[in-house]
């Protein structure tokens, strides 16, 4: 049982790669909005990568433990303390009956933070998931963000908790946050209505050098940049509506960036699922995890274009770097 | 069959012209995980539906390895793969191959379910919703008369008055042609074209809408599934169609009650208070939803009744627009 004492500005149980076969019914996957550093917390503590944890947005979370277990926290620097004591991000501890591990609030770049527990959290997996989907109110705990008071059960290790604590991520593999005000690259392939039949080659052109800058009104369903006079390849959306940005209602890719209107937003993993605007260009799903290190407000993002090959090859080399074997002992 | 890739964009994969009467294909980039089959052109064709959920289901019956799930919408489906496992040349091969045979549209017997649901008109809950958007949003919005869009809805329509509109809404069956943005919202399309009206859509969008509310914009009939923003002219309400915790029999499965391809029927009409009633019978779990489990669709019988009843719906088209050019839009 994980015990919590503070929730937090927004903490979620989640799991990767969450609800799928559900985007059909309107049910968008949820999970880790940066599923790398969640991944290598599992694997720090001897979890499957894909092992429910806890994502913790801004901080605040206070969490103490019953029994002994392997931890990791991997993501942005919350000052983490064990009992007091500060511990490092991306390397696996021991805890035991009775230690708490209390976070602050942001310490630098990077906007949210992992916590792997051996075993993970054993809430009732709903749909076939255990990550929670706000806007569905369902999975994680009772389909919410945590509060005080709040218990959270715990899976059977499957590695002696001894053995997997003590290990790291090499520093070649921990990666950089874009900080405050600075720019984040984001490779993104162009969309499904991008140009020429719906935005013409300017547009794009525009898309792809420009620094967006991320609106404050940011969350887990779609990141809002700003505005911008787009020139159309259309006079308007036909059939979809009368702004050219109006197609007739399709899927959404997740991580395609939405314009509607005047405005692109990101769709999220949380993100609506079908609608009637242009999707002009989709993240590479091995670059959707910047996202989750984006600080909505400050961060900026120039898209990166490349080709379907080559975010497929990013795809693969992601998951080899994922690996246990990549670890080191501390 | 003649491919040509006509883009130096990169975004169209693949595009195959019309063949045999069938609409022609276009394959569009949407990302690494995602792939966009697109039919004919981007024309509101209620039949293109059939066809769409009738290869969707070829293509969930022969699934390919990495082929993870699918989203039909009106004219597309978006595919969800895993591009490690299956490449987006092979996907779309398997794709082509699936519509090749593909029987003949006009003997298409596709499973659809027929869904009764009650309905209550221009109650007090679409009130509160048009009150607060009176009052905080837009005083002068031309699409609410007396409180309500029901006469804003006659009007551009060329109908006598709210009365007749709700007897339209109550005529004509509901063709449900996907489901998404929200969990479990269905996006359905009138299948007797002598009743189908449409509706703008509010502007600025309405920032509080209650679950269970029934709008409609442009041609298509939405049901909120749950409290959100929202932009469909609204006029009834109806009982919950997501329910998150499962309170109902019907709820058992999924928390979502529609399906793509399911047929929507407005009945029995039931005032506030009775409607009031049912929704607290759903809760309960003594509610019973009327569903027709085992209704199929017959695509060759539909086609005929089209072609019987055009006179009438090219009249009702006549009186709708010559109505909405005399009726200022939001």
């Amino acid at each position: 049982m994980l015990e919590v004492r503070n929730g937090g500005f927004e903490t979620t149980v989640q799991d990767y790669p969450g609800r799928i076969g559900m985007l059909s019914l309107g049910f968008a996957p949820a999970g880790p909005m940066d599923d790398y550093a969640f991944r290598f917390a599992n694997v720090l503590v001897g979890n499957p990568p894909g092992a429910a944890g806890l994502e913790i947005t801004a901080g605040g979370l206070v969490v103490a433990f019953q029994d002994e277990r392997a931890i990791a926290v991997c993501g942005a620097d919350m000052g983490a303390r064990l009992n007091g004591q500060p511990i490092e991000l991306w390397r696996s501890y021991l805890v035991r009956a009775g230690d708490v591990l209390e976070f602050d609030y942001l310490q630098g770049p990077g906007f949210r933070t992992y916590l792997a527990v051996s075993g993970g959290i054993d809430v009732p997996p709903v749909l076939g998931s255990r990550a929670t989907y706000l806007p569905g109110a369902i999975g994680g705990l009772e389909g919410r963000k945590l509060h005080a008071g709040d218990r959270l059960p715990l899976g059977e290790p499957t590695v002696d908790p001894a053995q997997a604590a003590g290990r790291r991520v090499p520093q070649s593999l921990v990666p950089t946050y874009a900080g405050y005000n600075e720019v984040w690259e984001l490779e993104a392939t162009r969309g499904p209505q991008a140009d020429p039949d719906y935005m013409t080659a300017e547009d794009m052109a525009f898309f792809f050098s420009h620094q967006w800058k991320l609106d404050a009104a940011s969350n887990r369903t779609g990141y809002r940049l700003d505005i911008h006079k787009w020139q159309w390849a259309r006079e308007s959306g036909g059939a979809g509506g009368g702004h050219p940005s109006n197609i007739l209602d399709n899927g959404y890719p997740v991580g395609a960036v939405n314009v509607c209107g005047d405005q692109p937003i990101i769709l999220c993993i949380d993100g609506p699922t079908l609608g009637g605007f242009i999707c002009n260009a989709v993240v590479a799903k091995a670059a959707m995890w910047k996202l989750g290190q984006m600080v909505p407000g400050w961060s900026y993002i120039r898209f990166k274009e490349v080709t379907l090959e080559e975010a497929i090859a990013l795809l693969k080399r992601q998951d080899e770097t994922i690996h246990e074997s990549n670890l080191e002992r501390s | 069959m003649t491919e040509h890739v006509t883009q130096p964009s990169g975004v169209i994969l693949a595009s195959y012209p019309e063949r045999n009467g069938r609409p022609g294909v276009v394959y569009r980039n949407a990302g690494d995980s995602f792939l966009l089959v697109e039919f004919g052109e981007m024309v509101f064709d209620l039949t293109m539906s059939f066809r769409v959920l009738g290869l969707d289901d070829a293509i969930k019956r022969n699934r390919p390895a990495g082929l993870i799930e699918t989203i039909p919408a009106l004219r597309s489906i978006l595919i969800n793969y895993d591009s490690r496992q299956i490449s987006p040349r092979d996907l779309i091969d398997f794709v082509e191959d699936q519509y090749e045979h593909l029987p003949p549209f006009e003997n298409l017997v596709v499973p659809s379910r027929i869904v009764e649901l009650p309905i209550a008109f221009d109650d007090k809950w679409t009130r509160e919703a048009i009150a607060r958007y009176v009052q905080y949003q837009r005083a002068d919005a031309p699409n609410v008369i007396d409180g309500t869009n029901s006469k804003y809805a006659a009007m551009y329509n060329g109908l006598r008055d709210e009365e007749e509109f709700f007897s339209y809404i109550m005529a004509t069956d509901w063709w449900n042609a996907a489901l998404g943005f929200f969990p479990g919202l269905p996006f359905a399309y009138p299948l007797d074209p002598r009743y189908a009206v449409v509706l703008p859509k509010y502007n600025p969008t309405r920032h509080w809408t209650p679950a269970g509310t029934v709008g409609i914009a442009g041609p298509c009939l939405a049901i909120y599934p749950v409290e959100s923003a929202g932009g469909y002219q609204i006029f009834g309400h109806t009982v919950p169609i997501y329910d998150p915790q499962q309170r109902n029999p019907a709820f058992r499965e999924s928390p979502v009650l529609l399906r793509p391809g399911d047929r929507l029927r407005f009945r029995p009409r039931v005032s506030d208070e009775e409607l009031e009633a049912m929704i607290q019978a759903v809760y309960d779990g003594t509610y019973q939803y009327v569903i027709d489990e085992t209704a199929t669709f017959d695509v060759g019988a539909y086609l005929r009744f089209l072609k019987e009843v055009e006179p009438e719906a090219e009249a009702f088209r006549r009186r709708q627009a010559d109505a909405a050019a005399r009726v200022p839009v939001p």
